[in-house]
C-alpha cells in the first residue's frame, strides 16, 4: 500500500541466547512481521508477553537495528532514503515506565524541550514551545516545569512523556504499553488526552498494548501476535466480533468483561507459549490450538484475506478439508 | 490563559528554573559532617599555600642540638625531628608535597579514566569488551608494585611519581565508569534521548555525565588517601621524592628508627595523613547524597 505513512516490511529480530556456532541459540522475538498503518489511524498491536511487541515497537522507530527487512516512512525507507535524524522527529515513542523514560536530573521542562534543541530550534523557543506543551497535556508549566521526575505522579509523569514525544511535531507515536502501569482513573484521562490529541493534530498511532479492552477503545485497526508473528490483523470491530484466528478467539475469551453472561469459566488457553528459542514448526500456535487439524504442525500458515483489510494466518480460512 | 501565557514567557526567558546545582549546594550545607570535613580539607589546602607565611621557621634549617626535641619543647610546638628541624614547619610545607601527590594523580586519573569508562559503557559490545579486558591486565599487578615498576622504569623524580601513579589509578576509576555508564544506558531515558535523533556525544553530555560523574567521583576522592600513601612508599624507596624536601610520607619513614624513642614525634606525619584522608572521604560521602536527588 503505497498511501501508508508508515510501514513494516518483513522485520526480523533474532536475539543471540548464548552458544557458539552450530550450538548457537536464537530468540526469534520478530520473524518476518510486516504491515502498514495509514495516515490518521490508529493500528493496535496486542498479544501475551513475550510475543514480540516491545521488540516491534523498538524496531519500527529505529531504537534497535532490524537483522532483516526495513521500515518505510511515507514509502521511503528509514535509514537510508529518510535519514535517520529526519525519522526520528517524525516518528515519535512513549515509554511503558514513566519514569525510567526520564531524566532523573532534568527539569520537566528541559526533558520536553531537549528533542526540540537537537533538530536547532533556539534554547529560549524550545523552552517556550515546552512550556506550551506542558499546559496542552494538562500541566500548569509553572507550577510543573521546573520539578524533576521524583516529584510528580505517575500519571503527571506520562504526561510530560507525551508532550515530550508532541515536541517533535511528530506524524507517529509509538505508545508502547504507554498506560498499562496507569491506575484505571489515570489511565481513562491519558487516553482521553491521546485521543484529543490525536483528533487535534492528525496524528497516527501504534498503540501497544495487553489490554484487549483499551485496545478496543482506542484502535482503529488491530494486529495480534503470537511468538513473533503477525497471527491476525483487520479492522477493530471486524476482528473482535468475528475473530478469524484460534489464537484471536483465545485472547478474546479471556478478555474480562462486566456482563455477568460472558463471564470466563474456564481459561481459554493452556499454559505458555512454547519457548521462541525453539519455536513449534509449521503453524506456531499448533501446540495449544484447540483446533487443529492435518497441516499445522507440518506447513506454516501464510496470510490470507479473510474481509476487507483483514488477514489471518490460519489453515482454517484456506485449507478445504477444515470445513469438513 | 493570559496569566499562564506570562508564566511560559518566564519560564523560557529565565536561564535555568532553580539549578541542579543549587540543589546540591543547599543539601550539602545542611550536612554538618559534610561541611566540618571540608572545613578542615580546605584548611589543609590554605596551610599548603600559605606555608611560608604559616610556618614558624625554616623546614630545612636544622641543629643537632635539638635532634628529637619531644612535643612542646620551647621554640618547637611539636618538637624536631632526626635532623633537629621544626615538626611543625616541616608538617605545614609538607602539605605541599603530600596534597599534590595525592590530589593530582587522582585529578588526573579522574578525567582519563571516566572518558575511558564512559565511552567504553556506552558503546556497549565488543568494544566494550576489549577495552575493558585490557585494563584488567592492570589489576595482574598488586597497585604498589605497579606503582613502583613504572616509578622505577621511569627513573626518580616527582614528576615521574606522579606518571605512575596516575597510570595506577586509571584502571579502577575506568572501571567504576563502566559499570555506572553501563547500569545508566540501559534505562529508557536513554532510549526516549536516542529516539530523539540526538548524536552520541549530546547523548552522553545531556543525559549521562550528570547520572555517573557523581559515583565515580566519590569513588576518585577515595583514592586520594591511598595515592598519598603510595607516593610515600615511592618516596621511601628513592623513586619520589627524595629528602630533605619535607613530605608526610617520607618524613614518617625517616622517623621509623625514632618510634622507640619519640613515638608520638613520629606518629605526626601519619596523623597529618589521616586527618587528611578522612576529611577528603567525608567530604566525598557528603557530596555523593547531597548530589542524590532521590532524598
Amino acid at each position: 500500500m503505497s498511501d501508508a505513512i508508515l510501514s513494516a516490511h518483513n522485520l526480523v529480530k533474532h536475539f543471540n541466547a548464548g552458544g557458539w556456532g552450530a550450538a548457537r541459540k536464537v530468540v526469534r522475538a520478530v520473524d518476518d512481521v510486516s504491515f502498514d498503518v495509514a495516515p490518521g489511524e490508529t493500528l493496535g498491536v496486542v498479544g501475551e508477553s513475550g510475543c514480540g511487541k516491545s521488540t516491534t515497537a523498538r524496531l519500527l522507530t529505529h531504537l534497535l537495528p532490524s537483522d532483516r527487512g526495513e521500515v518505510r516512512f511515507r514509502g521511503r525507507v528509514a535509514g537510508t532514503e529518510v535519514p535517520l535524524k529526519e525519522f526520528r522527529r517524525h516518528v515519535q515513542m512513549v515509554f511503558q515506565d514513566s519514569y525510567a523514560s526520564l531524566n532523573p536530573r532534568m527539569t520537566m521542562l528541559d526533558a520536553v524541550a531537549f528533542g526540540p534543541t537537537v533538530h536547532g530550534v533556539d534554547q529560549p523557543e524550545a523552552r517556550r514551545r515546552a512550556g506550551a506543551l506542558l499546559e496542552r497535556v494538562g500541566l500548569d508549566p509553572a507550577r510543573f516545569g521546573p520539578r524533576y521526575p521524583h516529584e510528580i505522579s505517575g500519571g503527571q509523569r506520562q504526561r510530560v512523556n507525551i508532550a515530550r514525544a508532541l515536541a517533535f511535531d511528530p506524524d507517529v507515536i509509538v505508545l508502547d504499553e504507554a498506560v498499562s502501569a496507569l491506575d484505571k482513573s489515570v489511565e481513562a484521562q491519558v487516553l482521553n488526552l491521546l485521543t484529543e490529541l490525536r483528533r487535534e493534530r492528525g496524528l497516527t498511532y501504534i498503540f501497544i498494548s495487553h489490554d484487549l479492552n483499551v485496545v478496543r477503545h482506542i484502535s482503529d485497526r488491530v494486529m495480534v501476535m503470537y511468538l513473533g508473528e503477525v497471527v491476525e490483523i483487520g479492522p477493530t470491530a471486524d476482528l473482535y466480533t468475528a475473530p478469524r484466528h484460534p489464537y484471536t478467539e483465545a485472547l478474546l475469551a479471556a478478555m474480562p468483561s462486566l456482563d455477568p453472561d460472558r463471564r470466563t469459566m474456564e481459561a481459554p488457553l493452556q499454559g505458555d507459549p512454547p519457548n521462541p528459542i525453539d519455536p513449534p514448526p509449521g503453524c506456531r500456535f499448533h501446540t495449544r490450538c484447540a483446533r487443529a487439524f492435518g497441516p499445522c504442525p507440518g506447513t506454516a500458515p501464510v496470510p490470507a484475506l479473510v474481509g476487507r483489510r483483514h488477514l489471518a494466518s490460519c489453515h482454517l480460512n484456506t485449507v478445504k478439508e477444515a470445513a469438513e | 490563559m493570559a496569566v499562564a501565557q506570562t508564566d511560559i514567557e518566564t519560564l523560557a526567558t529565565a536561564d535555568k528554573p532553580r539549578g541542579y546545582w543549587s540543589g546540591v549546594g543547599r543539601r550539602f550545607l545542611k550536612d554538618k559532617v559534610a561541611v566540618a570535613a571540608g572545613c578542615v580539607a580546605g584548611g589543609l589546602i590554605l596551610m599548603a599555600i600559605f606555608a611560608p607565611w604559616v610556618a614558624p621557621q625554616d623546614p630545612f634549617d636544622g641543629t643537632m642540638i635539638r635532634r628529637l626535641s619531644p612535643i612542646g619543647t620551647e621554640g618547637y610546638p611539636l618538637g624536631a625531628d632526626e635532623l633537629g628541624r621544626d615538626m611543625l614547619s616541616r608538617l605545614i610545607y609538607g602539605a605541599r608535597l603530600s596534597l599534590f601527590m595525592g590530589v593530582t594523580p587522582v585529578l588526573i586519573a579522574f578525567v582519563i579514566g571516566s572518558a575511558i569508562g564512559i565511552a567504553a559503557g556506552y558503546a556497549g559490545g565488543w568494544v566494550n569488551s576489549i577495552t575493558m579486558r585490557v585494563l584488567d591486565v592492570f589489576y595482574a599487578f598488586p597497585s604498589v608494585l605497579l606503582a613502583i615498576a613504572i616509578s622505577g622504569a621511569l627513573g626518580a623524580g616527582i614528576l615521574n611519581g606522579l606518571l605512575s601513579l596516575t597510570v595506577v589509578f586509571i584502571p579502577p576509576i575506568a572501571r567504576v565508569a563502566e559499570s555506572v555508564t553501563t547500569a545508566v544506558r540501559k534505562l529508557e531515558y536513554i532510549e526516549a534521548a536516542r529516539a530523539s535523533g540526538a548524536s552520541a556525544f549530546t547523548i552522553v553530555r545531556a543525559h549521562v555525565l550528570g547520572n555517573v560523574l557523581g559515583p565515580i567521583f566519590v569513588y576518585a576522592t577515595s583514592l586520594i588517601s591511598v595515592s598519598m600513601i603510595l607516593a610515600a612508599g615511592l618516596s621511601f624507596l628513592g623513586l619520589g621524592v627524595s629528602p630533605p624536601n619535607p613530605e608526610w610520607g617520607l618524613m614518617l619513614n625517616t622517623l621509623r628508627n625514632a618510634i622507640y624513642v619519640q613515638p608520638w614525634l613520629a606518629a605526626l606525619p601519619g596523623v597529618m595523613i589521616f586527618l587528611t584522608s578522612i576529611s577528603f572521604n567525608m567530604l566525598s560521602d557528603g557530596l555523593r547524597s547531597a548530589m542524590d536527588i532521590k532524598q
